[in-house]
């Protein structure tokens, strides 16, 4: 008969074996990015800016992820995983700068610039749908810094988009990648046709349009009386 | 022979072509559809109101019934505003619904149900051109986001044929058992 001290140890030694397999199965669940399971986003044409009756000149001061998501590469974990070759952030910056560029709105420099733009992303890629389609979604809020009176407004930005499901990984890399390039452009143009963004120009205009008038008033006020 | 029959099925796929109905193009030039509200009381969460407004979108866009389906907050130039439309609304009430009653009673009893109200505004003068009321049931084992994308396809379909009609008032009841 086994001594108890010799049963205890098996159960030990058995109890850190199955603790050992399910770690190292876990591992080997955890997707890896590879050129296989990578997409690119390619934004396409750059989005109309909306007009405005003053054009300001921008600048994109910083891209910050606030989503609190630790792998923000990684889109979809199923199926071997599907992973962004750029960051979130990196990708909205060029998105926003592409289409300010187009629009001949954006500052060769931060000091040059009239608003400048401090991007906090909140949301990029899927989100949970109904599990027939993919649900993509972007969402960022962007504070609009007026450079000279150093003013901030904030605009809210969201964009979705919906795709068809897929079986074959080829189909279900293309749908993500599809879905995920129209929520972007569809934030995107949120963000630069939307009204807040009209309402912090406006209110830039405004301040640019009060000063010069203010200033020949102070010169005045500065003269000394013709008497 | 076979020339005369192959020149009838010839004809009758040309005709058949021809009485196809054509693209019509969208009365509206831009439809804005905003995140709809909650009422008092009914226990939804907000993926679920982000997920119906991106739904809602995808179906106006799937429908042709506007031009162009533009996001929440969104400028519409002012000479598109008479021919663009508002569309807000509010969840009144959801039923989770109880998989025990369904599974022993069956005919529909234990259903997750939804109701909402929708309401249609010309944006330049914000009149009200229509309402829609949608009822969605769904068996309770199924994802509440199913109900969503079943209650903006029914309330899209309503919205179109409320629209052509010019009717004020509309109800639509769907159930998916």
């Amino acid at each position: 008969m086994a001594s108890p001290s010799l049963v205890n140890r098996c159960r030990l030694f058995i109890a850190a074996f199955c603790l050992l397999l399910s770690g190292s199965s876990r591992a080997a669940d955890e997707p890896k990015p590879n050129p296989e399971n990578t997409i690119s986003i390619d934004f396409g044409d750059p989005v109309p800016v909306q007009r405005f009756e003053h054009s300001p000149k921008f600048w994109i001061a910083n891209v910050t992820d606030r989503s609190g998501n630790p792998q923000p590469l990684l889109v979809l974990k199923a199926r071997g995983g599907i992973f962004l070759d750029k960051q979130p952030t990196a990708i909205l910056k060029d998105t926003l700068e592409q289409s300010l560029k187009a629009a001949n709105l954006l500052a060769a420099d931060e000091a040059s610039a009239d608003l400048v733009l401090r991007v906090y992303v909140f949301h990029f890629g899927l989100a949970s749908g109904s599990g027939l389609d993919f649900f993509g979604k972007v969402e960022f809020s962007t504070m609009v810094k007026n450079s000279r009176t150093g003013e901030s407004t904030e605009v809210k930005s969201t964009g979705t988009s919906i795709a068809n499901g897929a079986v074959r990984k080829k189909n279900l890399q293309k749908n993500v990648e599809d879905n995920i390039e129209n929520a972007l452009r569809d934030a995107t143009r949120n963000f630069l046709r939307g009204a807040q963004l009209k309402e912090a120009v406006v209110a830039w205009s405004k301040g640019s349009e009060a000063q010069p008038a203010a200033a020949p008033a102070s010169a005045d006020a500065a003269k000394p009386p013709s008497r | 022979m076979r020339i005369l029959a192959l020149a009838l099925v010839a004809a009758a796929f040309s005709l058949g072509a021809s009485a196809a109905p054509k693209d019509e193009t969208p009365q509206y030039k831009t439809a804005e559809a905003k995140h709809f509200t909650t009422a008092e009381g009914v226990e939804l969460s907000p993926a679920f109101v982000d997920y119906f407004y991106a739904e809602l979108r995808n179906e106006l866009t799937k429908a042709k019934l506007v031009k162009e389906v533009i996001g929440e907050g969104e400028t519409v130039e002012d000479s598109d505003a008479l021919h663009s439309l508002v569309i807000s609304g509010t969840i009144t009430e959801f039923k989770k619904g109880s998989v025990v009653k369904s599974a022993l009673i069956g005919f529909g009893a234990g259903f997750k149900s939804l109701k909402m109200d929708a309401d249609v505004a010309r944006r330049s003068d914000k009149q009200n051109l229509c309402v829609i009321h949608v009822h969605t049931k769904i068996d309770p084992r199924w994802n509440e986001k199913v109900m969503a994308k079943g209650a903006a396809h029914e309330m899209v379909k309503e919205m179109k044929k409320a629209l052509a009609e010019g009717s004020k008032t509309t109800t639509a009841d769907a159930s998916k058992p």
